[in-house]
């Protein structure tokens, strides 16, 4: 474990997200997508590609009233935080912006918004594509989901083990 | 061996099944993750149940159920992730 936990800590000098100007967020306010897609526009990206996940009406059939998400908030910080430095291992993009709102959401509403800009648009969709993927799987966040007959926390996804690779396989 | 504490968190149903969100456990310096969850599962059979689909952490980063804990780390049980 010391040996991986140094591993991340050179990774984390090497790749920090402020060189990036990355913007990584939780919120209990209501996402406000325009700003978000602002941060990441900048004079040399030809492309910014984002993802607005927002609150279903239905789930498996029944009527969603409304959702809460609740997380382990430093963690999921941290886990944000290395999808953003990874995307910049990963594609040529430029800048990064991540938000996951967290408390009570109604029906319509933005959970979670990501916005990337790169030069080209190719490794701008990719990058964006495999940043909510991860989020997905990997960042401890946890959605409970109330009916008109009760609540329930939706089945979630297993993190990998300690020490893999994050990857980006199954979406739901 | 001393005794000595670390933080311990539940998130999700899991901290729903066990009543409290956070709590302090008392142990042997060196015990593993395995045996704090088996302390709390003792207590709640219903835990337990849910072993095979919970992922630990130590000090915010995934963890193997023998990773050993120390004084004042923090050890947490995380039901699978639903966030997006």
């Amino acid at each position: 474990m010391k040996k991986m936990s140094e591993a991340n800590d050179q990774r984390k000098a090497l790749h920090d997200p402020n060189d990036h100007k990355d913007r990584v967020e939780l919120t209990r306010s209501r996402i406000v997508a325009e700003s978000y897609v602002d941060h990441v526009r900048t004079a040399a990206d030809g492309a910014i590609v984002t993802f607005d996940g927002c609150v279903r009406n239905h789930s498996h059939g029944r009527r969603t009233l409304h959702l809460e998400y609740e997380a382990y908030e430093p963690m999921a910080l941290e886990k944000m935080r290395e999808i953003s430095m990874q995307l910049h291992e990963k594609f040529a993009i430029d800048r990064v912006a991540m938000v996951h709102r967290l408390g009570r959401l109604e029906i319509g509403e933005t959970s979670v918004f990501i916005a990337v800009s790169a030069a080209h648009r190719a490794p701008a969709f990719e990058a964006c594509r495999w940043a909510i993927d991860t989020l997905k799987r990997t960042v401890p966040i946890w959605k409970k989901e109330f009916f008109e007959d009760g609540a329930v926390w939706a089945e979630g996804e297993l993190p990998p083990p300690p020490g893999a690779a994050p990857s980006a396989k199954s979406a739901s | 061996m001393p005794v000595t504490t670390a933080k311990v968190l539940f998130f999700g149903r899991l901290k729903e099944l066990v009543g409290v969100s956070e709590d302090v456990f008392e142990l042997r310096d060196g015990t593993a993750i395995e045996q704090i969850f088996a302390h709390y599962a003792a207590r709640c059979p219903q835990l337990a149940a849910f072993r095979s689909s919970v992922v630990a952490s130590r000090n915010r980063e995934f963890a193997c159920w023998e990773t050993p804990v120390h004084s004042g780390d923090e050890v947490a049980f995380l039901p699978p992730v639903s966030g997006g």
